[in-house]
């Protein structure tokens, strides 16, 4: 069992890719764009040994939207790789090639958020009712639900 | 009470029918601790199977359907159809604050708050979860409510008629007025 | 030839959650599969939202049944992390001691059911019935048998007294010698050795490319457990020990259970030998200050991450939840190609699925167009039925 990854380390081979920063004694996060994600994500995997991926995360910012990629290993570390993407156009390249657990984080957050996934091989519905109208994103913050729109259900009838 | 006008064939079904009632378990999105107290009821310790009550898988063999969960919009349409392919006399309880009005998950926004709003229900089991005893009292519960109907031919006698006051409701163990 | 479409949906007769998959079946080999898990979902991580720290700990204890201390653990204890408390010594050992509780009896719920799953009904029967004992040590200590409702932000909610701890002694006992037994039936029945052994087998390699968390992991030696990487509560200071097998099947993991269930009851036993006197909650503030938290938990099934994001009010910014199940399933969906239909009921049980399965198969006819139909209960006959030759099967 290696020790934990130090942040000069990490700051080291994530050179050009992003910054790095500590967050606390476990985890560093590391911010990055769009399109070094899946290059970032690869070198995690060969050269910082991370052959985990815990989770990807979502988060609505009101402006933007938030990825975040969380991977370890048996160093024990988590590095946090946090991207932004425009709220009017959420996309970012897959990483299900990369690490295949991605495959079904990614149709989730698909379904909830409405993040799309260019090169994902099958987004289709997971999570929500597949008479749920197809652009109607629940975890977005200024979704309500419309009482005029149909989500599903059979309703017993009033006798 | 009236006299039984019922054929010596039929009351021998019905005899058959209250002694040993089939049950199918249906989980409609719930968290999972209603059905581990239901399974937990078929186990040793509570024991249903001595009253002849079975699990079985297929709703075309069940008499009584016990629902658990807040049933969340993708399983409505499924619950409707597994409660039309039971034969009649069929009869359903709806476990815990989930079936009753949908529980901590209330009025979210792909849950349809509770059993009724699908299908009719006969017996509300308080709860969360509903303890095994609780669980097996509303078994019997519904066994006299089975019995009721069958002396009566059916479920009509308990239905609210408008403007009226039922003679005896459904939690009233059964017991005529 | 006949192309087979299982649609796995979604009710069953003795089981759980309800989850649909479509498996496309050539002769008795499964070539390719499809997950539907959207039965169960209920719109909790929006609701979290909306309630603020007091009210948020019951729903998050119903996210699952069986692993709901795990839930409001994580989550108290990202709060906590983000308010910068520290919580008394005695709560966290009130809190590893219902963790491991709750760890046994998961492990023998999933003992009972992948013993259904074969037609072994005695031992479905007879850990079911062990089971009560923890459920009655669980009521004496927290005043419900599942969905305790022990956590609060800042400590637990009820302390233990005297007689319950000396009550729960004597049920340790108890279970240690039928655990004992468990494992020696196991290890002896000639049934469970031939369904269990090479059956879902990945290697390390596979485990790790695709993502498995918990004993389906361990079983196939990937050495990661959350309570020695990032030790959370008590475990620091107990000594205890990850199990990790080489099998990588079935039987693998069955080994793995089992010698958790036996750590369990040495670290419930150390903990109540050695539970340190105090208080048992401190008092918090009510609002968080804005910071990002990656909790993480060993739930029974495996790795448990709640991410947190707290802005300064008194509700959580962003609750994401990712459940051991969800990481497990890409590696049923690979584990199962290439494998029998009669084995489906238990690779999906491997994994010890905090949801479920059940329904019929239709088998279409690619030329006369004729559709037959079994159910779960057939699946798990010819599953049974392969080997038993003339052992009755229930």
């Amino acid at each position: 069992m290696t020790g934990h990854l130090t942040l000069d380390t990490v700051r080291e081979t994530m050179e050009g890719l992003g910054t790095a920063e500590q967050v606390n004694k476990f985890r560093i996060r590391i911010r990055t764009t769009p399109e070094r994600i899946p290059r970032a994500l690869l070198i995690a995997q060969s050269i910082l040994k991370c052959d985990h991926l815990i989770t990807i995360s979502a988060v609505d910012n009101g402006t933007t939207f938030e990825l975040l990629y969380h991977l370890t290993g048996p160093h024990r570390s988590v590095l946090s790789f946090t991207i932004e993407l425009p709220r009017d156009k959420p996309e970012v390249h897959t990483v299900s090639d990369i690490l295949p657990p991605a495959g079904i984080y990614e149709r989730q957050i698909h379904d909830l958020l409405g993040i799309g996934f260019a090169g994902h091989p099958d987004l289709k519905r997971i999570i929500l009712n597949e008479d749920w109208p197809a652009d109607e994103f629940p975890m977005r913050k200024d979704w309500k639900p419309d009482p005029k729109t149909f989500y599903g259900g059979i309703r017993k009838e009033v006798v | 009470m009236t006299a039984d006008s019922r054929t010596m064939s039929t009351r021998l079904a019905d005899w058959a029918r209250l002694k040993s009632p089939w049950v199918t378990v249906f989980n409609s999105g719930a968290c999972n601790a209603c059905d581990i107290e239901v399974i937990a009821c078929l186990m040793p310790i509570f024991d249903v199977e001595r009253f002849g009550i079975l699990a079985k898988g297929s709703p075309r063999h069940a008499d009584i359907l016990i629902v658990t969960g807040p049933v969340t919009l993708k399983q409505s349409t499924r619950l409707r159809r597994i409660w039309e392919q039971m034969p009649e006399p069929k009869y359903v309880i709806a476990m815990g604050a989930c079936g009753a009005s949908g529980g901590v998950f209330h009025d979210l926004y792909h849950v349809m708050n509770g059993v009724e709003s699908t299908i009719p229900v006969d017996v509300w089991v308080a709860g969360c979860p509903p303890r095994p005893d609780e669980i097996i009292n509303a078994v019997v519960t519904c066994l006299n409510l089975m019995k009721e109907d069958l002396a009566r031919g059916g479920k009509e006698w308990r239905q609210k008629k408008t403007g009226e006051a039922p003679a005896s409701g459904p939690d009233s163990a059964g017991v005529p007025a | 030839m006949p192309e087979v479409h299982i649609p796995i949906g979604p009710q069953h007769p003795a089981l759980k959650e309800p989850v649909n998959f479509k498996v496309v079946v050539d002769g008795e080999k499964i070539v390719s599969l499809d997950l539907d898990i959207s039965y169960n979902h209920r719109g909790i991580e929006k609701a979290a939202e909306k309630r603020d720290f007091i009210k948020v700990v019951p729903l998050l204890a119903r996210v699952c049944g069986i692993c709901s201390h795990s839930h409001t653990t994580t989550f108290v204890k990202g709060i906590e992390e983000a308010m910068k408390i520290e919580i008394p010594e005695r709560a966290q050992y009130i809190r590893t001691i219902i963790a491991e509780l709750e760890r046994m009896h998961s492990h023998l719920l999933w003992l009972g059911v992948a013993a259904h799953e074969i037609g072994f009904n005695t031992l479905f029967m007879w850990t079911w019935r062990d089971r009560e004992t923890i459920q009655d040590m669980l009521e004496e200590m927290t005043g419900n048998r599942v969905v305790y409702g022990i956590n609060e932000v800042g400590g637990v909610r009820r302390d233990l007294t005297p007689s319950q701890i000396q009550a729960a002694f004597n049920h340790l006992l108890k279970l240690e010698d039928r655990f004992s037994k468990y494992g020696e039936m196991v290890k002896s029945d000639q049934n469970l050795q031939i369904r269990f052994r090479g059956v879902g087998k990945f290697t390390r390699e596979e485990a790790l490319k695709y993502g498995t968390v918990g004993p389906t992991a361990r079983a196939s030696g990937v050495d990661y457990d959350i309570r020695r990487d990032e030790p959370y509560l008590a475990y620091a200071e107990v000594p205890w020990k990850v199990i990790t097998d080489t099998h990588g099947d079935v039987w693998g993991r069955t080994l793995v259970r089992l010698g958790e269930m036996h750590e369990s009851l040495k670290i419930v036993r150390y903990c109540l030998e050695n539970l340190p006197a105090g208080p048992i909650s401190v008092p918090v503030p009510k609002t968080a200050p804005p910071s990002e938290i990656l909790s993480r938990y060993e739930a029974p099934r495996g790795e448990l991450v709640h991410f947190i994001r707290t802005n300064n009010t008194d509700k959580v910014e962003r609750l994401d939840i990712r459940t051991p199940t969800m990481a497990n399933w890409t590696s049923v969906a690979v584990s199962l190609v290439n494998q029998n239909i009669a084995d489906i009921p238990v690779i999906v049980a491997a994994i010890d699925p905090c949801l479920s399965c059940t329904s019929r198969i239709t088998v279409l006819n690619g030329r006369g167009g004729k559709a037959g139909v079994m159910t779960w209960d057939d699946l798990r006959k010819r599953g049974c039925g392969k080997n038993n030759k003339g052992r009755s099967v229930s």
